[in-house]
């Protein structure tokens, strides 16, 4: 698979803050990424330093083979519309979907036409009049009928209503399948995309703390649930991502796959095995400070 | 239908296309009442107000000859685009910068686009503040001998010369404009304030050593010697100071 952006030991400080730490992360050709992270954990800041916004304090980043900064031979072929995009004032959407193909030499004119039909988004009135989700429909738009080859997505949902969301997530998919490309997708809304990515890049306070197939990270992960004596014996000497207790009964999430033998002992303990969602995955690996809270009520 | 894969090689073109440039001037222009419509409402404004405060002139006193209304040549009306055009020349990188670098423009191209526009849009109001001089001078000013047009340093030395100095304000207003902009953009509040200090230091230290040394004369008399076209050649020369300086600036500056 050929390999598109990659970063080596990319960092970038804000004087005293450090919003991302020595990150190592590629993209490949034709793959679907999902981007994951709490708010400020560096998402965005991720996106912006591989489009060329901002500036490295540190570390490299090829796109394309070179630096995306000030090479318009890079960034002809990249598409971001951060989350907080600010359009010129008094520009309606129109405006936007009138200058669009300029910038994107794979824009396709039909395809915006039918999308912001099925977005049924007002193109005479100004951005600054938009909802939310208007506003966010106005990127995802722009971000779909681009079809540059490294399309990023910077929490497109925002505001959209669930109807908006899923279609989105349709209309991603279908042109994805007729014209490959590289999508990465930042988002705090993991279960509805989960089945969307091929490749989670999960990032927390400005590190890569998960970079994975995504198809082998689900089941990457167990829920053992039953009375806590059966589930301590059972989880006894593995690693523990989270545990939780009411009364008698407990649940412990731990890592790795199960074996056919370990499934068998947990059915004679009486035990349910359930397997970890991406989002719960997500939340055992960034909650920090809050699981580990938990696993200590837990021993205690 | 079949799959397209759109291509994602390792690519090698030119880093330069005028392409990439002209799309940042439509960028600009997508909204063309900014630059083409406001300033000629405005100098339809102070026009039709010239018209109407010669009428009363001439209604109070039937006797005002010509000559008494060529204090009117010290009228300012026809400067007075330049303060909306400073503005404009802030908003033009204040409001277009981001968005054009999100949607994958260069810095470089982004600011040589906007040059572009601003050449095209001082062209265009110096062309039709001369001709209307001309025009106001044909007509005998307006057949009431108003002055709005033909008035400060406009008129004397013919079309040419008001074309050349009004192009080279117009240049001046809007890349000193855009010129502040981008030192917003790269250094915010504390380097507006600091190169606004240093500049302001630099005028009134100026201002200081021609008084103390008593030089003001001769610089009268020198500016006096250079003319209508000497002065505004140095008005030129500080929009190409200004416009570098932008370049240089915005070579950096991050969008928000």
């Amino acid at each position: 698979m050929t390999t598109v952006a990659r970063t080596r030991g990319l960092t970038k400080r804000y004087g005293s803050f450090t919003a991302l730490d020595s990150v190592d992360v590629s993209f490949t050709e034709h793959r679907i990424y999902g981007l994951l992270g709490r708010n400020g954990a560096g998402k965005t800041t991720l996106m912006q330093l591989l489009t060329g916004q901002l500036f490295a304090s540190e570390g490299e980043i090829e796109v394309f083979g070179r630096t995306p900064v000030e090479h318009s031979d890079v960034l002809r072929r990249l598409c971001f519309i951060a989350e907080s995009q600010r359009y010129p004032e008094d520009f309606k959407p129109s405006h936007v979907f009138k200058i669009a193909p300029s910038f994107f030499e794979h824009w396709d004119a039909e395809f915006a036409e039918r999308l912001i039909a099925d977005f049924r988004l007002p193109l005479n009135r100004r951005i600054k009049k938009l909802s939310r989700g208007q506003l966010s429909a106005v990127g995802v738009i722009v971000g779909l009928a681009s079809r540059a080859p490294v399309t990023f997505f910077d929490e497109p949902y925002l505001g959209l209503d669930a109807v908006a969301r899923h279609l989105f997530y349709d209309r991603l998919l279908e042109d994805y399948a007729e014209h490959p490309r590289t999508i990465v997708l930042s988002t705090h809304l993991i279960d509805e995309v989960a089945n969307l990515l091929e490749h989670v890049v999960l990032i927390d306070e400005g590190r890569i703390i998960l970079d994975q197939d995504a198809e082998e990270l689900r089941g990457s992960a167990t829920t053992v649930a039953g009375p806590s004596a059966a589930v301590e014996q059972f989880v006894d000497g593995r690693e523990v991502m989270a545990r939780d207790r009411i009364g008698g009964l407990a649940s412990a999430t731990i890592d790795g796959r199960l074996t056919a033998p370990e499934r068998a002992e947990a059915a004679r303990l009486g035990l349910e095995l359930a397997p970890v969602s991406l989002q719960q995955l997500v939340v055992h690996l960034t909650g920090g400070a809050l699981a580990a809270e938990q696993q200590k009520e837990a021993a205690a | 239908m079949t799959a397209v894969p759109i291509s994602a090689a390792v690519v090698r073109e030119d880093r330069f296309r005028f392409s990439d440039v002209a799309r940042v001037v439509k960028l600009h222009f997508v909204n063309p009442s900014i630059y083409f419509g406001v300033p000629w409402l405005i100098l339809g404004g102070a026009w039709a107000l010239s018209v109407l405060i010669t009428l009363i002139i001439r209604g109070a006193s039937p006797a005002v000859t010509a000559e008494d209304m060529e204090g009117m040549r010290n009228s300012w009306a026809v400067i007075s685009p330049q303060w909306y055009l400073v503005v404009v020349g802030v908003q033009a990188v204040a409001f277009t910068f981001n968005f054009a670098l999100g949607l994958g423009s260069t810095r470089r191209d982004y600011w040589l686009g906007t040059s572009l526009v601003f050449l095209v849009v001082a062209a265009e109001m110096a062309t039709g503040i001369a001709l209307l001089v001309q025009l106001e001078q044909a007509t005998g000013g307006w057949w009431l001998g108003a002055h709005m047009f033909d008035a400060l340093w406009f008129g004397i030395d013919g079309f040419w010369v008001d074309w050349f100095s009004a192009f080279a304000l117009q240049l001046f207003v809007l890349f000193v404009g855009a010129a502040a902009t981008t030192i917003y953009l790269r250094w915010r509040m504390a380097g507006m304030l600091v190169s606004g200090a240093g500049l302001l230091l630099l005028v009134v230290g100026g201002i200081a050593i021609a008084t103390f040394t008593e030089t003001w004369p001769e610089i009268f008399a020198w500016l006096g010697e250079i003319g209508i076209v000497g002065v505004f050649t140095l008005v030129l020369g500080l929009a190409v100071v200004s416009a570098a300086l932008g370049y240089v600036v915005i070579r950096r500056a991050t969008p928000r």
